[in-house]
């Protein structure tokens, strides 16, 4: 059995993508542990390798040097009953309704039609997906699309969630309920979520730790701990410490990142 | 409406059709109202009592040869799509072969099948196959990239992925490659029955045209019109239901 707070653990991981114009060093040994259950954040300048390190974790990109363990087995390929992912974009069937789109991971596990209807549609409401389970993705917003990547993920209930700017087309408003909603999923099923965004806020409100990675090649330049109650309050004195500190790591970085 | 203008056009044709065939020679521009008789006698069974025989002939060249387009086109296609380096050496030689006006090929089928039903099979095939085997090819191209992966984060493997994300991914173009290639395997089995043959509707079209019984020759190519729209029709009509979701 894996200690449970090493649930997730990323061991001096290096990955060169090969371009048209030479080699790009997404990822530079980069180490990082994520306990069960914890929402784990990563932030960082765009390009920096988040959502390469993500396809890690999901088995879906090989690292050149280093590895990924998942309950303490190195990951090898996509494990779809360990591990869901919402994708940064959102890539659903556009041949498939909502509700089929929802369903795809089920039926591809092999559960039975009549039993994966039911999940699926039972995701659909707090989704605010109701009354659209028969549309086909062509006639929904982006930010409706998003949601139903996120009911694909949730469909097949797995111990680990990544999620891959799962908010990133959605307005403030919505996006502050969503972030909401998911808080309320992850504090009832005590999944593992390993979450990236560009929001301070989004960060500080869900998360009980926060990577921080560096402009590419992206290295964990910090890591920061959230030992604080939910729901949080921005105006209290901790977050708002937290914030300072957060932004001062993150402005650094994105200076980096533009020059 | 659409329909009512529709008609009105139609009818409007036929009237010039009749105009003209009275005043010019009705021998060679037969006018409507001599193919109608020609037709029912034709339909009736007394001017081509063996029409049946005939049309289930030609229905059976066609079928024969539109199943061999579409299985070798989808196995070329998809051997030359998934091995990219066979891929791009043939890719640009089929495209290139498709564009040579095919009825040249079709004395060597001749040679080489004999005057009855096979040469004619062979030339459908020929004109259905290169369709079939572009559109796969470039459906294949279509296939947002994205979407494998997705699939493959949800545990599919190749024939998954093949089955759940190519096939549906690629059915726009391909629906519309297997829709052409059937109306070319049609043309190809008729063209090649008039070039060349004893049975089947483009041996009737020849004999009645090499008679001068042109109102005879007009019926029959009215029949043949008729095979060649039901055909399209049916096409049509299994695409629209294979592309439900993108209405
Ligand atoms: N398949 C690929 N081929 C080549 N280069 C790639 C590939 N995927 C990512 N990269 C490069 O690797 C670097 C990291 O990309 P990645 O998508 O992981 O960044 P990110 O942190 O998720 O960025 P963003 O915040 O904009 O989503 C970028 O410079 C990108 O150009
Ligand atoms: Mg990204």
């Amino acid at each position: 059995m894996t200690a449970p707070d090493r649930l997730i653990a990323v061991e001096r991981v290096t990955k060169r993508y090969a371009t048209s114009s030479g080699p790009v060093e997404a990822l530079h040994d980069v180490s990082l542990t994520v306990g069960e259950g914890e929402f784990c954040t990563l932030i960082g300048p765009s390009g920096c390798g988040k959502s390469t390190l993500l396809g890690m974790l999901g088995g879906l990109v090989h690292p050149d040097s280093g590895r990924v363990l998942v309950d303490a087995r190195p990951v090898t390929g996509p494990d779809p009953r360990r591990v869901a992912t919402v994708f940064q974009d959102p890539g659903l069937f556009p041949w498939r309704t909502v509700l089929e789109n929802v369903e795809f991971g089920l039926e591809l596990g092999g559960s039975a039609a009549a039993r994966r209807r039911a999940i699926a549609t039972e995701l659909l409401p707090p989704l605010g997906l109701k009354g659209f389970a028969e549309k086909y993705p062509r006639e929904l917003s982006g930010g409706m699309k998003q949601r139903v990547a996120i009911g694909r993920a949730l469909a097949i209930d797995t111990k680990i969630l990544l999620m891959d700017e799962p908010f990133g087309a959605l307005d403030e408003q919505t996006r502050v309920l969503m972030g909401e909603w998911l808080l309320d999923i992850w504090r009832r099923t005590r999944k593992t979520v390993i979450f990236v965004t560009h929001s301070l806020h989004e960060a500080l409100f869900l998360s009980t730790r926060i990577a921080v990675m560096t402009a590419r090649p992206g290295r964990i330049k910090s890591v920061l701990d959230l030992p604080l109650d939910y729901p949080r309050s921005m105006e209290s004195p901790e977050l708002v410490a937290l914030r300072a500190k957060l932004w001062g790591e993150i402005r650094e970085e994105s200076l980096r990142a533009m020059q | 409406m659409t329909l009512l203008a529709r008609a009105g056009l139609f009818l409007v044709l036929l009237g010039l059709w009749e105009a003209v065939g009275r005043a010019s020679n009705p021998l060679l521009a037969v006018p409507p109202s001599a193919v109608l008789p020609a037709l029912r006698d034709l339909l009736l069974l007394r001017s081509y009592p063996d029409l049946p025989a005939n049309v289930l002939l030609t229905v059976r060249e066609i079928a024969m040869a539109y199943a061999l387009a579409v299985v070798a086109g989808l196995a070329c296609g998809f051997a030359l799509g998934f091995n990219r380096l066979i891929g791009r050496a043939w890719g640009p030689m089929i495209a290139a072969l498709y564009a040579v006006p095919a009825v040249v090929w079709y004395p060597s089928l001749m040679l080489f099948f004999g005057l009855d039903a096979a040469s004619k099979i062979a030339f459908g095939f020929l004109l259905g196959f290169f369709p079939v085997t572009l559109a796969v090819l470039a459906g294949i191209r279509q296939v947002n990239p994205h979407l494998v992966t997705v699939a493959r984060a949800y545990g599919a493997g190749p024939l998954t992925v093949f089955g759940r994300v190519m096939v549906p991914a690629m059915l726009f173009t391909l629906v519309g490659g297997l829709r052409t290639a059937l109306a070319l395997a049609v043309v190809g089995v008729i063209v090649g029955e008039i070039l060349g043959s004893k049975r089947g509707m483009g041996a009737l079209i020849n004999h009645a045209y090499g008679l001068l019984r042109t109102a005879d020759y007009v019926a029959l190519v009215l029949v043949t019109l008729a095979l060649v729209v039901g055909s399209d029709v049916v096409a049509s009509l299994a695409e629209r239901r294979a592309l439900k979701w993108s209405e």
